[in-house]
């Protein structure tokens, strides 16, 4: 340290301690300490709550020249719906879950319901999830018994009783969510074991390659590509532009129109 | 007095962590080698609570030793002095495990979380170097109690009296 404690011969004023030794410990820190306390303060302080404004997630332009998908994935609500909303998707993705949780459940009920979008949602599983795979098959193979949603949101509500961290084993728990759903067991046991719809999910995913999706969740809303969970007003704020830019819209990747079928 | 200055900054950046993992900034989403990773592994929460908020706690439990410790009355204390180094140690200790939870189970890497585990490391070394003067400075005390004692007689001027200025005239005696 720059300041040691050392001996020397000081001023001695009557009735105070001796004050021969000099030390940077003695007679409080210099002011210098102050400001800086007060600037690394002020900086993070800044710093902190500048962020908590960036947190509205960023959308981007979508491709207009795209061609429209040819994956179908999966979708939910009335096909003349002016605006679809493509949800890119990682079952095992906890910010999914959350989104499948916590935002879903008003979007389902106030703007698939009455008709303003439908939902379409992309399976799009992250290398980094053992077992996601596993769970798109999963959807994949209650699909076939008109029950996708309904595993959708099973697989969703229980991600910690069959995700990577939870077991190296997830066709278990997984068909256990089957078995809850009155699915024809030995169909989906031989959907899964023969694992008929791998290809499939993986044209989904390309489709999101084809976007640019680098994360889970990401939507894509008319025209519009944005990245992260949204809450509910950040969504519906952007599902109201895109109604707005509907009429007038060019054809988009978004707006399929033939591509509304319900069968992947 | 460094150390209350980067506890302080440490302070910031777990406090950031910690809001990111409760979703008050940023988006919870799912990356590939990124904070995300991290920060939805289930190695970001201990003993439940979010990680980040132990290292809110932790920084804030030494910024205000720190900062105690930096009144007249107990800056000479030797004891203070081995609490900040007990504290920061421990700290070490939690980064490095963390830091090595990243590296080889969860296989990702957070900036900030790498940017507190720099932050533990620089604050234990700062306390250690703090303990260091601080026992410089009782030793420079005690002989120049030991002088006093010797020369004026038992002065009425020493301050930091007792059994250390004794131990030292003993010493050289």
């Amino acid at each position: 340290m720059a300041k040691k404690a050392q001996q020397g011969a000081g001023a001695r004023p009557a009735g105070k301690r001796p004050n021969v030794v000099n030390s940077a410990k003695r007679g409080g820190p210099p002011r210098g300490f102050w400001y800086a306390l007060i600037a690394i303060g002020v900086i993070g302080v800044a710093a902190l709550s500048w962020q908590a404004t960036q947190s509205g997630p960023k959308a981007t332009a979508i491709d207009p020249t795209l061609p429209p998908l040819k994956a179908q994935g999966y979708v939910m609500g009335n096909p003349a719906a002016p605006v679809e909303v493509i949800e890119f998707a990682d079952f095992e993705c906890p910010g999914c879950g959350q989104f499948s949780a916590l935002t879903e459940p008003d979007i389902r009920v106030r703007l698939v319901n009455t008709g303003k979008i439908r939902m379409r949602f992309m399976d799009f599983p992250l290398p980094m999830h053992r077992n996601t795979m596993d769970a798109h098959l999963a959807a994949a193979c209650a699909n076939e018994q008109g029950k996708f949603w309904e595993m959708h949101d099973a697989i969703f509500q229980t991600q910690d009783r069959w995700n990577g961290e939870a077991t190296s084993k997830p066709r278990g728990p997984l068909g256990d969510l089957a078995k809850s759903l009155n699915l024809d067991m030995a169909k989906y046991n031989t959907c899964m074991d023969a694992e008929t719809h791998r290809r499939q999910v993986m044209a989904n995913q390309a489709e999101g390659d084809r976007r640019q999706v680098t994360q889970t969740p990401t939507f894509i809303i008319g025209a519009q590509k944005i990245p992260g969970a949204l809450p509910f007003d950040a969504f519906n704020k952007l599902v109201e532009a895109a109604i707005k830019a509907a009429p007038a819209a060019v054809p988009t990747a978004a707006a399929a129109p033939a591509d509304t079928g319900k069968k992947p | 007095m460094l150390v209350a200055l980067v506890a302080l900054a440490g302070l910031f950046v777990a406090l950031y962590l910690t809001l990111y993992k409760l979703g008050y900034i940023g988006t919870l989403a799912c990356a590939v080698g990124s904070c995300e990773k991290v920060q939805t592994s289930r190695w970001a929460t201990f003993i439940g609570f979010p990680v980040g908020a132990w290292g809110v706690a932790y920084y804030f439990g030494v910024l205000v030793v720190a900062m105690v410790g930096l009144h007249p009355s107990l800056s000479e204390r030797i004891s203070v002095s081995q609490l900040l180094v007990g504290m920061t140690g421990t700290g070490v200790v939690f980064s490095l495990w963390l830091t090595y939870l990243e590296l080889f189970v969860i296989d990702a890497i957070c900036m900030w979380c790498v940017i507190s585990a720099i932050l533990a490391a620089l604050l234990f070394v700062l306390a250690w170097l703090d303990l260091r003067d601080t026992r410089a400075l009782a030793s420079a005390v005690a002989l120049e109690a030991a002088d006093e004692l010797r020369g004026t007689g038992y002065g009425r001027n020493i301050r930091n009296t007792s059994e250390v200025s004794i131990r030292a005239i003993r010493s050289e005696e």
